[in-house]
């Protein structure tokens, strides 16, 4: 099921050198040249290709004057291109920014406009997301599209595309650049915490060391196959790519999570070994996927890990029963702020503490604080607070909310929770009331400000509700101005403005929203006044809310 | 054949469906060879609401080794997926 001591102490000994994270595609290059590090559709990238290709894109860059300490953006879906414009922006000492995919273009705006990359590195459907923008917010130097696209209409910009940059296999030396382990490496969004993502940065040393920690836990080794259905803008999926690259091990990379039955038959015929999801990503494999009729092809599944919110126990039994009886199930828990992961959860004890988040990963440190920073006793509840080498520098141009979390004791992680007498770790709630919608940090407050934009209501109130397959969903108490309003009308103002996942599934008219002694909205109150909205719709009708 | 599908009443229950469900009701340049998906029209989320609407309307089920991109990533894909489970059964 995992690997020897042996083997894996072998493969712990590629740390045991200061290392830039791009070195640890070169080593894997310079190990095993002609493995496979990366499948994607028809494509197979053997680790010299790759490091080639990451070579070639680190020499344009150079070329076209980039700096060390510049930042790039890399607006890209998951593709051999996306992995090798990183370790190339990597490689030329800049900093990277992988950015969400699946942001609108107000969005992307917002965080160019903050970011002011020098480059900007895009798949074409990306960049045209920019074009209203990209000369008057933010001026890069260079637009390289990541694929086969045509650069459309403005060419003030210089530019090029990946079929200019690599119109041989020729292999290129790497690049010898002075870079220091301290240097920043990247600068990665969160979801949206405060109403607003914030660029979390990171250095080289903070990510190997996490990604140290993880392949320990994992015991992966270059046998370990991980299909990837995980976005590389998100960091828990950006860690699947470090840690595989790191050990010499194959990433399998499948954009069509939604047709699960096509990555089954991928997972089979690459002989997946590690398989990594949030909880939406369960809910979804379980609910609809031949997971349970395949389970008996899967031999080689080692393990399936699961981050990015608290998955209902349900699901984690369901999950259990549909996984073959040899594959461990691994619960992980982190934050964009510690690199990717603060603890896991040993799969010996995944029945025994099926609600707890297990202990730390290796050189990490938590401790449970109450309000005034005190350690308090097992069982007590306080607010998770991480230390370690994987903890962030601090958030890109926000000193306030810098300071705010990185604390004299580490990072503030806004999880309320506990430890037991066994020492694990549990999770009971967020101190500030983050919603995770299917692995995404989403602050009500910034749902709350659009619908108050459309100028159509009172007042609002967005709360998280359980959905069985994004584990939450907000939904949104209205007080309407007119009676006329409409949950349509919301509904389309907000999918203009907001990701999906962001748009309230119901809009709920109510006549005034519950305040506590000071006046403040109490959630807590909305929360109960949903649930018994619910239970009266759910009586009357058996049909939807949304919308209505 | 297929441009002989295009005006049919299957094609249009879920042309309809899509515009005024992911849509907002402006058809923009969706178009009957269109990948739902990779253009971002809809997510997992709203794959399973088409697959829903499909089992409901249409009176099929959908097994889940059918969920495949060539059975169910265009319109055109749907229909054609549709008639020939349809014709089998």
């Amino acid at each position: 099921m995992i690997a020897s001591d042996t083997t894996y102490r072998a493969i712990a000994s590629v740390f045991d050198v200061p290392v830039l994270l791009h070195e640890l595609l070169e080593q894997s290059a310079r190990t095993h040249p002609t493995k496979t590090a990366v499948i994607c559709g028809e494509e197979r990238a053997s680790y010299a290709l790759l490091n080639t290709l990451a070579n070639k894109f680190c020499n344009e860059l150079r070329t076209r004057g980039i700096q060390p300490g510049n930042i790039i953006a890399l607006i890209h879906e998951n593709s051999l291109e996306f992995i090798a414009a990183y370790f190339g922006i990597l490689k030329a000492g800049a900093i990277v920014a992988p950015l969400n995919t699946d942001s609108k273009p107000e969005s992307l705006q917002a965080i160019l406009t903050e970011l002011q990359p020098r480059a900007l590195i895009a798949s074409a459907k990306q960049l045209a997301k920019t074009e209203s923008f990209k000369e008057t917010v933010f001026s890069p130097m260079l637009v390289i599209i990541g694929d086969f696209g045509d650069f459309p209409n403005n060419k003030n910009i210089p530019h090029t595309t990946i079929r200019r940059i690599v119109t041989d296999w020729t292999p290129v030396n790497d690049p010898k650049i002075d870079i220091s382990p301290e240097a920043i490496a990247s600068i990665i969004y969160t979801s949206g915490s405060s109403g607003r993502p914030k660029g979390v940065i990171l250095t080289h040393n903070n990510i190997i060391a996490n990604t140290r920690s993880i392949c320990d836990c994992l015991k992966l080794s270059q046998n370990d196959v991980q299909m990837v259905v995980l976005p590389f803008y998100y960091v828990f999926g950006l860690s699947l790519l470090h840690t595989h690259i790191a050990i010499g091990g194959t990433l399998v990379l499948n954009n069509q999570f939604t047709f699960t039955g096509t990555v089954m038959q991928q997972m089979i015929n690459e002989h997946v070994t590690g398989f990594s999801g949030v909880p939406s990503t369960y809910a979804y494999l379980l609910h609809r996927s031949p997971l349970r009729e395949m389970r008996e092809h899967l031999p080689d599944l080692r393990y399936c890990s699961q981050a990015g919110g608290h998955m209902a126990n349900s699901l984690k039994l369901d999950l259990r029963s549909a996984l073959p009886d040899h594959t461990d199930i691994v619960i992980m828990y982190g934050a964009t702020e510690a690199s990717a992961r603060l603890t896991w959860l040993n799969p010996q004890n995944f029945l025994k503490k099926i609600d707890s988040i297990g202990k730390e990963i290796p050189d990490v440190v938590i401790k449970i604080l109450d309000d005034k920073g005190i350690e308090v006793g097992p069982g007590e509840i306080g607010e998770l607070v991480a230390d370690g080498p994987n903890i962030m520098q601090g958030y890109f141009k926000d000193p306030n909310g810098t300071s705010h979390v990185l604390t004299d004791n580490g990072y503030r992680t806004g999880d309320l929770g506990y430890r037991d007498t066994d020492g694990f770790l549990f999770v009971t709630g967020r101190r500030d009331n983050q919603l995770k919608i299917g692995g995404n940090r989403v602050d009500p407050q910034e749902i709350e400000d659009i619908i108050m934009e459309s100028g159509l209501m009172v007042e609002v109130a967005v709360i998280g509700v359980p959905d069985e397959i994004l584990g939450v969903v907000p939904i949104a108490l209205i007080v309407s101005k007119t009676r006329e309003t409409a949950g349509e009308d919301l509904f389309v103002f907000c999918s203009a403005r907001l990701p999906h996942y962001k748009v309230p599934r119901y809009f709920l008219p109510v006549a005034a929203l519950p305040k506590n002694g000071n006046g403040k909205i109490d959630k807590s109150e909305c929360m109960e006044m949903v649930m018994q909205l619910q239970k009266a719709h759910d009586a009357a009708s058996q049909t939807r809310y949304s919308h209505v | 054949m297929l441009l002989r599908k295009l005006g049919t009443h299957m094609f249009d229950q879920i042309w309809h469906f899509i515009v005024s469900n992911f849509l907002f009701g402006d058809a923009g340049e969706l178009k009957a060879c269109t990948p739902l998906l990779e253009s971002g029209i809809i997510d997992s989320t709203g794959f399973l609401e088409i697959i829903e609407f499909l089992e409901s309307t249409f009176a099929i089920t959908i097994q889940d080794h059918e969920l495949l991109p060539q059975n169910l990533n265009t319109i055109e894909n749907i229909v054609r997926f549709i008639e020939h489970k349809k014709g089998r059964e």
